[in-house]
């Protein structure tokens, strides 16, 4: 004789089984046997209720998802306003730092372009601040000719002193 | 339709004399379609409709009153995050089902010492209402039990026999088949007839 299968056995149990599988456990001993204490489980269950939170509760619990809803748009909010400004942070650290590499071995390295201590009589950093006045107002630094043109515009004193302060940066390891 | 008008018929509906599913499935829809407008009075109602049922089912996912009620909200936040996908194709109780059950299956013990005591302006004031349910011993180590079950064999459990559901429906639910649902349970079943077995055999 086949016995009733798992699935079978718990639609008897939850009251949901087929007309044969019901004739089966009306027949088959070891079956039934099965079946009876799947239900004495199931009602043991369903005896079971949780405790009973006090009725003030259920306002406690509204309350909490009002406020919740509340901080959840409070949080979306300053994420609208931080996004661009990370966004726009992101973009000027590319364009100021970390986008120009000049290429190996062609000078100076890009600590030069470090922040240096103010030295007035310094006519290098004199030029070097030329370049980020310049940049700050209607430079291109995303085109690299914006820079080039820059500087193949600088006179003669200016682009010697520019070259002196950047080799003499990089050869005494400020940075 | 204003908020205001929708938070009554859910509140009513059940004292109408006939007619009240519809009523309340009507205003149900309106509460639904003013969520989605953003109206937070509208969904304050279907909170206030729903919050039992889901406190219950997180209740016996967990079986301490501070993590459901943590699980209840974080449902709730999560479905008023998600109102505007809610396209009415399955009931919003089953949409709100399922998102309540990911919270639970989601949920990884918060390392909270297990306790089922109430905070204390919010125990029951009736007399004796708290301690009477507590001292059931029997209660106690079925919860206890039910909450020692695998993650899928638990939450299967407690839709079908807890919250009366079809086996469709908790297929549903679940994201699963109907097979799968009834393997769990019937696992279930036997699981815990052997949990219980031997903590009674274990008891003096």
């Amino acid at each position: 004789m086949t016995h009733l299968s798992d699935e079978s056995l718990i639609e008897l149990a939850t009251g949901e089984g087929r007309a044969s599988d019901l004739e089966h456990e009306a027949t088959c001993e070891a079956c039934a046997l099965r079946v009876r204490e799947s239900r004495e489980t199931l009602a043991l269950l369903r005896r079971t209720d949780v405790p009973e939170p006090s009725p003030l509760y259920w306002e406690a619990l509204r309350s909490g998802v009002r406020e919740r809803i509340a901080d959840d748009k409070r949080r979306v909010s300053a994420w609208t306003l931080l996004v661009p400004l990370a966004a726009a942070a992101a973009l000027s650290f590319v364009l100021w730092g970390g986008g120009a590499k000049p290429p190996a071995g062609a000078g100076p390295s890009l600590a030069a372009w470090s922040p240096l201590p103010v030295a007035e009589e310094d006519e290098g950093l004199r030029v070097l601040e030329g370049l980020a006045l310049t940049a700050d107002g209607d430079a291109d630094w995303d085109e690299p000719e914006g820079l080039a043109a820059y500087v193949a515009d600088l006179t003669d004193e200016d682009s010697q002193a520019l070259a002196e302060t950047l080799r003499g940066r990089g050869q005494g390891g400020e940075s | 339709m204003t908020s205001s008008a929708i938070a009554l018929p859910l509140g009513l509906a059940s004292s109408v004399p006939g007619g009240e599913a519809s009523l309340e499935r009507d205003a149900e829809r309106a509460a639904i379609a003013a969520c989605r407008r953003g109206e937070r009075e509208a969904f304050d109602a279907l909170v206030a409709r729903y919050q039992r049922p889901i406190y219950r089912l997180c209740y016996r996912y967990v079986n301490n009153h501070e993590d459901a009620n943590d699980l209840a909200q974080d449902a709730f936040l999560k479905a008023w995050r998600a109102i505007s996908s809610f396209r009415g194709e399955s009931a919003f109780s089953t949409w709100l089902y399922r998102i309540a059950v990911n919270a639970c299956l989601n949920h990884r013990a918060l390392k909270r010492p297990v306790t089922q005591e109430l905070p204390e302006t919010l125990i029951d004031p009736r007399p004796g209402a708290h301690a009477e349910a507590e001292r059931d011993d029997e209660a106690r180590r079925v919860r206890a039990a039910v909450s020692q079950l695998p993650d899928r064999q638990r939450a299967t459990l407690i839709l079908k026999i807890y919250h009366d559901l079809t086996h469709e429906e908790v297929a549903e639910i679940l994201g699963s088949s109907v097979g799968t649902v009834k393997a769990n349970l019937f696992h279930a079943v036997a699981n815990l007839r052997r949990q219980m077995g031997a903590a009674g055999d274990a008891r003096p």
